[in-house]
């Protein structure tokens, strides 16, 4: 269980980007958290890996304060959290293999790290992930090779070797085409039921939101404004997430929640 | 009616491009202070023509002297160049080495305040003297002959190497690193995973280059007594064997083409 209370974090002595924010994920639910750009998705994502700093608050993870831990303590608490990042971040020159076997850095010392002599356990474990996620046939290309949509599971391969108890996605499909989007979605998704694994994905597209995952956040300016379940997330909460701000994206959400119903029964045909 | 043949009878528009520094007073200023100095130091430099006179037909002796270029003492000049070969060869081996360390210690983004000044320190010290001066200190502390030269460029290489790897190290993807530390990795895993492949291609091109250039630098630092073809060639002017100098240096020419070449083409094979 994630749960996060009173998070808030300001940088320098500017406005806070988080106030004081509660959320808490149980389970193997599927969170979905929108907002506009600037409002606070992927700071509250860092917070909890520590990526970012939280200012002040507590989040916990499964009994384990993660505010205030320190060096050893901190790393030890990262492995537990896996995350997967919008521009996948992946060691470009490194094979699929050494990219995926680097999710057990925090496990093996600097010597196993360095020869890359892994546990026998973690290569096994690399290979039926992959072959899961279908990149088994790339294990020794380059990860800078692949697609797209490949370079992602890669990345959610690597997130899911360090065996976490929940899985942080920061706009994990906003970097692929619309049809891969759907297919990392769709990933995630049965990853979390298969794996029972809580997950939070930052997302701006509202219409795979609503498809994908169990219950919609809305952050707006710092603050929740909006949680509940798919079906409730209507045109008024979407005005109140993203309206009255001027941005391309207001253009591109409007028409897409039109086209929620069709996505919905495209995806029975994925699975 | 944009086109611009149809304006006919307006007058022909003018441009002119705008002076590179655009107060006039300032342009004309430095113009007229630059050819004071000009008359100022050439009237008051100690020019002594008649020496310069005396001296043409002594410069156009040696040169004659040079010619032809005398190879007849071949194992001089060959055990001269071995030496040279195996100061540049071992000075950009320690060098290269030692640079990586000192580079991440002078890199803002991976190294803490009180590091960063230490290693930046180093490379600044390393780098504000000409690869001659040092020569001399060293010839002064360690004596006559190659060691000499060996310390000497691997400080000089030291300081390059380290500060242009530390500026790509400032520039890497900072991607990979969030991804190295969201698994839990520790510093020095991290560095090996995420920074390090991301500046390999920078630092084996910077290595060749270094190697070229601590060859020419070994004909360098030879002539004040740190070894090899230097020295050799030192010893031919103080002989007044100037076929024999002129040979050396034929052949530092053909070397520093050939390294010049090799270098090249391995900077650009390995990217």
């Amino acid at each position: 269980m994630l749960a996060i209370s009173n998070l808030t974090k300001r940088y320098g002595r500017d406005e806070p980007v988080l106030k004081g924010l509660d959320l808490t994920v149980e389970g193997n639910s599927v969170v979905a958290i929108v907002g506009a750009s600037g409002a606070g998705k992927s700071t509250m994502l860092r917070c909890i890996n520590r990526l970012v700093e939280p200012t002040s608050g507590s989040i916990t993870l499964n009994g384990t304060e993660l505010v205030h831990l320190k060096h050893g303590e901190l790393r030890r608490a990262r492995r537990k959290i896996g995350m997967v990042f919008q521009g996948f971040n992946l060691i470009d020159r490194l094979t699929v293999m050494e990219n995926v076997l680097a999710g057990r850095l925090g496990y093996v010392n600097l010597f196993q790290a360095v020869t890359r002599r892994y546990p026998a356990a973690d290569i096994d474990r690399a290979f039926v992930l992959m072959e899961r996620v279908g990149i088994a046939h790339y294990a020794n290309k380059r990860a800078d090779a692949l697609s797209g949509g490949e370079r992602q599971r890669v990345g959610v391969v690597r997130a899911l070797m360090q065996e976490p108890e929940v899985l942080l996605a920061d706009e994990p499909t906003a970097s692929l085409d619309p049809r891969t989007s759907e297919q990392i979605m769709v990933l995630l998704q049965s990853l979390a039921s298969e794996l029972s694994l809580p997950v939070l994905i930052n997302i701006h597209n509202v219409a795979q939101a609503r498809t994908y995952t169990d219950r919609i956040v809305g952050l707006r300016h710092g603050t929740m404004i909006f949680d509940g379940a798919p079906v409730d997330f209507d045109k008024d909460a979407l005005d109140a997430i993203y309206g009255g701000i001027e941005s391309p994206d207001d253009e591109t959400t409007g028409p897409l929640t039109h086209a929620a119903a069709p996505s919905r029964e495209s995806r029975h045909d994925a699975t | 009616m944009t086109r611009p043949d149809a304006g006919g009878s307006a007058p022909a528009r003018r441009w002119r491009k705008p002076p590179f520094i655009a107060n006039p007073l300032l342009r004309f200023g430095l113009l007229a202070t630059l050819a004071i100095y000009l008359v100022w130091a050439f009237g008051s430099l100690p020019f002594n023509w008649e020496r310069i006179s005396e001296g043409l037909p002594r410069a156009a002796r040696i040169f004659g002297g040079g010619i032809p270029p005398s190879f007849s003492r071949f194992d001089l000049l060959l055990t001269g160049f071995t030496e040279s070969l195996q100061i540049a060869i071992l000075a950009t081996l320690l060098g290269v080495l030692l640079s990586i360390p000192f580079a991440v210690m002078a890199a803002r983004n991976v190294a803490p305040l009180p590091v960063y000044l230490l290693g930046r320190a180093v490379i600044i010290i390393s780098r504000s003297f000409h690869p001659v001066i040092v020569a001399i200190l060293f010839v002064a502390a360690v004596g006559f002959g190659p060691l000499a030269g060996i310390l000497t460029l691997t400080l000089y290489s030291i300081g390059f190497v380290g500060k242009l790897l530390a500026e790509e190290i400032e520039e890497i993807d900072w991607g990979q690193v969030e991804a190295m530390r969201a698994t839990g990795a520790g510093y020095l895993a991290v560095l090996y995973y995420a920074v390090f492949p991301q500046i390999l291609p920078r630092q084996v091109g910077l290595s060749m280059y270094q190697l070229d250039s601590n060859l020419r630098a070994s004909a360098v630092v030879g002539i004040v007594g740190a070894g090899g073809i230097g020295s050799t060639l030192m010893n031919a002017f103080g002989r007044y064997d100037y076929d024999f100098a002129f040979a050396i240096l034929l052949v530092i020419i053909a070397v520093i083409l050939v390294s010049e070449g090799v270098s090249g083409w391995v900077r650009k094979k390995i990217w």
